[in-house]
């Protein structure tokens, strides 16, 4: 009895510090859509203070190794391997036109195939294949999207019949805020839209922003692909995380981030698009906690579904990312007046350091959409057997019944979660290493390097403990 | 009063009718071999009859949606092996209703107004049932619902609602009354969610268990948002003999293991709604304190000693096993007091079409007029889960109810209410509304 009082004055405490530090920032780690009540059930039972607490520990004492370790030792880390010249010619352009092809069938099976999401393929590669997986490997291993981008080969089949020059020079002063707005869209549909699995609502959206893009590259070429889709922006920033990539001619592995610690600046743009995907990621979760349906005056026991919350998912989202890009830009502020730089400007130091938040991004990523992935990707191998729930079965897979079974045992829901909970914790190690090492190429080694970095390091150390408080966190859907 | 029977008691069926099911079972088999122009050959039309299928496959509903769309397959599967109805192909077009009202909505006319459905089938939370029965009222598409709330029968919902495959919330708990009375305790705590859900169970029950003579000595309604429960339980009144319980939510598996920690091995009886643990493992870590504590079940998760072949027939259809668990993975429990509901419901249009001769979407009231006039539905394949009798004024069917004991870690079968004990007087009829 007394031990479980202790433990709800745990509870309280952790909730009360959880609340004060959302009003600083925000993050979260989301719940599957498939999930039931016995794998939130199983969380609540698992000592995740103590997991918790281990994993701000994790990043607390990478932070504090820092201090102690020589800044070479930071650079060098991120140096990569060269590993040998691939010489891939036009076969990009030929799986990019492939790849359009499928889209195409895929829109088609949306808006003519089975109406359930989970039985019709074009949903279940979207959210599930594309989005939820090959976004994650874009940045966990390479750049998939230079394969399978469905732009690139029909643009190029457009110039090859209009010329290779775009008909209009892409408007210089708006920046990349067309694939700011892109992505904006995205994730509003995505959060807020009532049905975005619905097939053919999902077929004429993704038709129409096919359609939007491929004109808008069709006319003013490359630089609409670089600044105004937001979804190839994404993976632009995902490729620069990603361990394999090039380096010259060559191509070469090396611990993620090395582009980026490495190259130059990103634009301004991309910049905030690096804030935007943290943020964006964070809020899907943080708006399925009780703790946020509580603040919406909602039961999560009786949650009336995404109609009655649209305005306060979209009102929720932008508040959250500007909340993130002030903190962010409060905390890089603050380093450089106690660190006492001067040779760097904020707006350049935003630049700089705005796509360390990245490899937390997907962690966040991978961390929140984990568990759905595990139950979505048995409805995508039904459907790639069955596209149109004829009861074929083109793959040969046999009788095939999706589980859930992995929930409902407490061992695998505590594995689950450890990865869950993994995912965030090296994402934010990479990131406390990427910033240093970046402040040490921008700044000079020694004393600037890590008081600038103070703020941040404490930023992401916060934000560590708040992504695995929202992990473990009670959620209504 | 009350008629109990357990399922000891009742008697084995008859060899002639295991054999009529065989039979059943052939026939569907040679159907189902036959070409489908030959299959369907003596309909007028070979189009299908179009069962708009409303399944939560998103939202807070989806894991019911999995096993109800599960068990709606299987259903339909049967159906058309045995030759469809009136001879035609029953084809499901499940939408995703998010388990959302509005979103609901759009779903019964997208059934009506662009699949050109025959009827609208399926829906289980009662807030979608409630946002969506308005709008299929006024496309005047037969709405068979799958939810156990007692908002059909209590009258504000249309006469194009019907609910003939799952029985009620109000029935079941008011069936739970005289069990709890005579072989539990008469002073009963009840301890519940406190939003709607928890409040039908204290109001329905508070009645049905003072009409027994019992008394509820503390109502502790808990706060939605709860997930530790342990300062609630020195509300417990030392005199009381029965706790009864109905938490849903995440919490759940906390508040079972707070109340062990709680009482220890001195404790009270304790009372339960399956729904609390519907497709959760009862041998789940933490759970242990459940041992010989009691559940209401819509029908029982573990196959029984004496398991009638219908619901043997219906576990195997499903792809259950013996343990409520899908037979392609043992840790994957289904919603086996709720999912049989949608095998019965659809049983059931397909006599309704039947006996009215439905041939089209013109026929939609002569279907309503025909389940109105139904009353008895036998134990049977297409009633696995036992006899019932429908309302055709409330448009609500009733059912035995089981009751079961957790025994070694498994739901042990002690109890079934007979059907009139679920019976309570009508509070509409909804045969006076104009079709």
């Amino acid at each position: 009895m007394t031990a479980k009082l202790s433990d709800s004055a745990r509870e309280l405490k952790c909730g009360l510090i959880a609340r004060i530090f959302l009003f600083g920032s925000i993050a979260t780690i989301g719940t599957p859509a498939f999930a039931h009540t016995s794998e939130g059930g199983f969380v609540l039972l698992l000592p995740t203070d103590l997991y918790i607490a281990s994993g701000v520990l994790a990043v607390a004492l990478t932070v504090l190794l820092l201090v102690f370790l020589s800044d070479k030792w930071v650079s060098r880390i991120f140096r990569p391997v060269a590993l040998w010249p691939l010489p891939v010619g036009n076969l990009p352009l030929a799986t990019s036109l492939m790849s359009t092809a499928f889209l195409l069938w895929l829109v088609y099976v949306g808006l003519n195939g089975p109406r359930d999401p989970l039985a019709n393929p074009l949903p279940l590669t979207v959210w599930t294949v594309w989005w939820v997986g090959l976004v994650f490997v874009q940045g966990f291993l390479g750049n998939v999207w230079r394969w399978i981008d469905p732009w690139r080969g029909a643009v190029w089949a457009m110039r090859r019949v209009l010329g290779p020059r775009p008909v209009f020079r892409f408007p210089t002063f708006l920046g990349h805020w067309l694939g700011i707005l892109s992505f904006g869209g995205f994730a509003a549909f995505l959060l807020a839209d009532i049905a975005p699995s619905d097939p053919a609502r999902l077929a004429r959206v993704v038709a129409f922003y096919w359609a939007v893009h491929f004109l808008g590259m069709v006319l003013c070429g490359r630089r609409w692909s670089l600044r105004a889709e937001g979804l190839g922006m994404v993976m632009q920033l995902y490729a620069r995380l990603s361990p394999l990539g090039k380096r010259g001619k060559q191509t070469a592995i090396g611990l993620w981030g090395w582009r980026l610690a490495l190259g130059r600046p990103v634009p301004f743009g991309l910049a905030v698009m690096s804030l935007l995907l943290l943020g964006s990621g964070s809020f899907d979760g943080v708006n399925e906690t009780f703790w946020w349906l509580a603040q919406l005056g909602i039961n999560p026991l009786e949650f009336p579904g995404r109609s009655a919350v649209v305005w306060q998912t979209l009102i929720g989202l932008i508040v959250a990312n500007l909340l993130l890009l002030a903190i962010f830009v409060a905390a890089l502020w603050l380093g450089f007046t106690l660190g006492g730089v001067q040779k760097i400007r904020l707006g350049e130091a935003f630049c700089i350091f705005a796509p360390a938040v990245l490899p937390i991004a997907l962690g966040y990523h991978f961390a929140h959409y984990f568990t759905s992935f595990l139950v979505e990707a048995q409805y995508a191998m039904i459907a790639a057997t069955d596209p149109w729930a004829r009861g074929q079965d083109l793959l040969g897979l046999g009788e095939m019944y999706v589980t859930t079974g992995f929930f409902n045992v407490q061992e695998s829901v505590r594995v689950l979660w450890l990865c869950q909970a993994g995912g965030v914790v090296i994402g934010h190690i990479i990131a406390v290493l990427l910033s240093h090492a970046l402040a040490v190429r921008h700044l000079g080694a020694g004393r600037m390097a890590v008081v600038s970095q103070a703020p941040l390091a404490l930023f992401m150390i916060g934000y560590t403990f708040f992504g695995l408080w929202l992990l473990a966190s009670p959620r209504g859907f | 009063m009350t008629t109990t029977k357990t399922i000891a008691e009742k008697a084995v069926s008859k060899p002639t009718r295991r054999d009529a099911l065989k039979t059943l079972a052939l026939g569907g088999a040679a159907a189902a071999s036959m070409p489908l122009w030959a299959r369907y050959a003596g309909a007028q039309t070979s189009e299908p009859i179009k069962v708009g299928f409303q399944v939560h496959r998103t939202g807070i509903g989806a894991a019911y949606g999995r096993w109800y769309d599960r068990t709606t397959s299987a259903a339909a599967a049967l159906i058309n092996e045995q030759g469809g109805i009136n001879g035609r192909p029953l084809e499901i077009i499940a939408e995703d209703d998010g388990t959302d009202p509005k979103r609901g909505a759009e779903v019964v006319e997208k059934f009506a107004a662009k699949h050109n459905c025959d009827i609208g089938f399926g829906t289980l939370f009662s807030h979608v049932v409630i946002g969506s029965a308005p709008r299929a009222g006024e496309l005047k598409l037969p709405y068979f619902v799958v939810s156990e709330g007692h908002h059909v029968a209590s009258g504000m919902l249309n006469r194009y609602t019907l609910q003939p495959g799952i029985t009620d919330v109000k029935s079941q708990v008011q069936a739970m009354a005289p069990f709890v009375a005579d072989n539990l305790g008469k002073k009963v705590t009840m301890v519940f969610p406190d939003f709607a859900f928890g409040h039908d169970h204290r109001d329905y029950f508070t009645a049905a268990i003072e009409a027994q003579g019992g008394e509820v000595l503390e109502h502790i309604a808990i706060p939605p948002t709860e997930t530790s429960f342990t300062k609630y339980f020195p509300k417990i009144p030392r005199e009381t003999e029965v706790i009864y319980h109905v938490m849903v939510g995440p919490a759940v598996l906390t508040f079972v293991k707070e109340l062990g920690e709680f009482f220890g091995p001195q404790r009270p009886e304790i009372f339960g709604f399956i729904d609390s643990l519907e497709a959760v493992d009862i041998t789940s870590p933490g759970l242990e304190f459940l041992e010989g504590t009691y559940f209401w079940e819509g029908n029982p998760r573990y196959a029984q000693e004496n398991q009638s072949e219908y619901d043997a027939f219906f576990r195997e259809r499903v792809g259950v096993d013996a343990n409520g668990a899908s037979v392609s993975d043992p840790r994957d429990v289904s919603t086996y007091a709720h999912m049989f509901g949608c095998w019965e419901t659809l049983h059931v249009v397909k006599a309704g079409m039947e006996a009215s001769g439905y041939r089209g979407t013109q026929d939609r009231a002569a279907l309503i007029e025909a389940v109105e006039a139904m009353t008895d539905m036998p134990h049977s394949i297409a009633h696995p889960q036992g006899a019932k009798v429908f309302n055709g004024k409330t448009h609500q069917v009733f059912g035995k109810q089981y009751i079961s004991k957790v025994v070694d870690g498994k739901l042990l079968l002690v109890h079934t209410t007979s059907i009139e004990d679920t019976f309570y007087p009508d509070e509409v009829d909804y045969t006076t509304q104009s079709l």
